[in-house]
């Protein structure tokens, strides 16, 4: 069986006439974490469908736990989704849900689901649709713990939850990976949540993957560089990555291997994961430029 | 439990919390029938199981259970012929309670609804459940229930007042034509189900290559 816990090569998905994902490639090795970075509408939540087997694709292929996708539906089991929004019946109380989803899990772990609950805080007689947006996650994280997945997908799962949390989110991630088979894929735009659980990172614009790998590899791989309104101005051969411009200072990322070119004068520092994502994900009309 | 019977199951629990509404519902409607002929008992009902069997398309819409259907190990299939199964299953019980209650209310009043009665109204029934699951169900596969209600509320009557003018159907010859509702109620319902199964897969198709070789010009350029 391959050591990938999933793997996306080459996928080329059109999802509307103005956006698609296009030769989209990254994978990542059983029993670490990926963060995928990119800015709303980037196609985070298109690469996971396609890599779920949710939604077809026009080219390429994706691997998930040794197996093409789509692949057989007891895949499934071994599958635990966490989306940006719930997907149960919002009058099922907690308990229902159990009834509700246990026959369709081999595995599937009632004492687990219900000391999850406890553990989250989570009343068995309380109504989906009463929960908060927080609450509602970890019922979801819950349901995806409960039947044993080798592999968790996140997507987006932080966004519009308090730093609390949040925080208790990342613990959640860090027991599910004391097993060394399990693997998380987590798709966010609030990139510190993946500073302490991130193994590897996949940075998203456009429907195109900008870079992937490792990341201490991605932060080594670019510099965020510092000078006056005009310094960067009559550079050559260095491409600017998401140039912003104040009347006092001008700011962009460069890779690091063009940085050794610039002047002296010129500020250069390792940019943070959110200096990063904030650069890649820039709008268009400032997103490079090469001097 | 195999997979078709399991999304049966989940069927019902998603309308299970809706109980309620649904016997409020259905009293008000007795209450309606109060006094009316006995043999109008099972119409009343199938009216109802019409209402159960799609309540699921339903709730679905509004709780994304689309995406449920799509995370659980249930393959696609399943899911389609399980909303047809679900159907069925509701008309077998909706239909068996409305004869017994329209059995016993008749004996109550002494009036005669006996054999040949009860076998024209199952008829007729299933000839009208056949038609709505048959219309319905793949548009609410394809479209899904909130855009397409009204039209497949208008479809199915369109479709039988269609056929009753076009085969010169008519209540004096109902006895000639009324046995062909079974086999013909079943061939709706397995062309419905493999047309829904058509839909589905097309639904589910990505875009046009199109759309990523556009995109690929455009950024190339």
């Amino acid at each position: 069986m391959s050591d990938v816990a999933f793997a996306l090569r080459g996928v080329n998905a059109a999802v509307t006439r103005d956006f698609a994902l296009r030769d989209v490639s990254f994978e990542l090795p059983s029993g670490y974490v990926m963060g995928l970075i990119g800015a709303n509408g980037a196609g985070k939540t298109t690469a996971i469908r396609c890599l779920l087997g949710m939604r077809a694709v026009n080219g390429g292929e994706i691997e998930l736990l040794g197996h093409p996708v789509p692949g057989p539906v007891a895949l499934r089991q071994e599958v635990g989704v966490v989306l940006d929004h719930t997907y149960l019946v919002g009058d099922w109380r907690l308990a229902q849900v159990e009834r509700a989803l246990r026959p369709f899990y081999e595995r599937w772990d009632g004492d687990r689901y219900r000391g999850l609950l406890d553990e989250f805080g989570l009343d068995m007689r309380a109504k989906v649709k009463d929960l908060s947006r927080g609450m509602a996650i970890k019922l979801m994280i819950a349901v995806a713990l409960s039947h044993h997945a080798r592999l968790m997908v996140f997507d987006e799962p932080t966004s519009g939850l308090d730093p609390v949390a949040r925080d208790e989110l990342v613990g959640i991630i860090g027991d599910f990976l004391l097993d060394a088979r399990h693997s998380v894929l987590f798709s966010t735009h609030i990139t510190t949540d993946l500073d302490r659980v991130g193994d590897y990172l996949t940075l998203i614009h456009g429907g195109r993957v900008v870079r992937t790998g490792t990341k201490d590899d991605i932060l080594d791989a670019y510099r965020i560089v510092r000078a006056g309104p005009d310094d960067l101005n009559h550079l050559v051969g260095i491409e600017l990555i998401g140039v912003r411009r104040t009347p006092t200072v001008t700011q962009a990322l460069v890779r690091t291997d063009e940085a050794d070119l610039l002047a002296a004068d010129v500020l250069v520092e390792p940019p943070t994961l959110e200096e990063i994502a904030v650069h890649i994900g820039a709008p268009a009309g400032r997103r490079k430029e090469t001097v | 439990m195999n997979p078709v019977a399991r999304m049966v199951m989940l069927n019902l629990r998603t309308v299970a919390p809706y109980r309620n509404q649904g016997l409020a519902a259905f009293v008000v409607m007795a209450l309606l029938f109060v006094n009316r002929p006995v043999v109008l008992v099972p119409t009343l009902v199938l009216l109802f199981t019409t209402t159960i069997a799609a309540y699921p398309f339903n709730v679905g819409d509004k709780a994304s259970l689309q995406t449920l259907y799509a995370t659980l190990p249930l393959a696609r299939r399943a899911v389609l012929f399980g909303h047809y199964a679900w159907a069925l299953a509701c008309y077998l019980g909706t239909v068996i309670t409305g004869t017994v209650v329209a059995l016993l209310l008749a004996w109550l009043q002494s009036v005669p609804f006996g054999g040949r009665t009860i076998a024209t109204v199952l008829s007729l029934s299933w000839g009208m459940f056949a038609v709505n699951v048959a219309v319905q169900f793949p548009l609410f596969i394809r479209y899904g229930y909130t855009r397409i209600n009204l039209l497949s509320t208008v479809l199915p009557l369109a479709f039988v007042a269609t056929l009753v003018i076009r085969l010169h159907l008519s209540l004096a010859s109902v006895h000639s034509w009324l046995p062909w509702t079974w086999p013909v109620g079943a061939a709706l319902i397995v062309a419905s189900a493999a047309a829904s199964g058509a839909l589905d897969r097309r639904r589910r198709q990505p875009t046009t290559t199109a759309g990523v070789n556009r995109l690929s010009r455009q950024v190339s350029a």
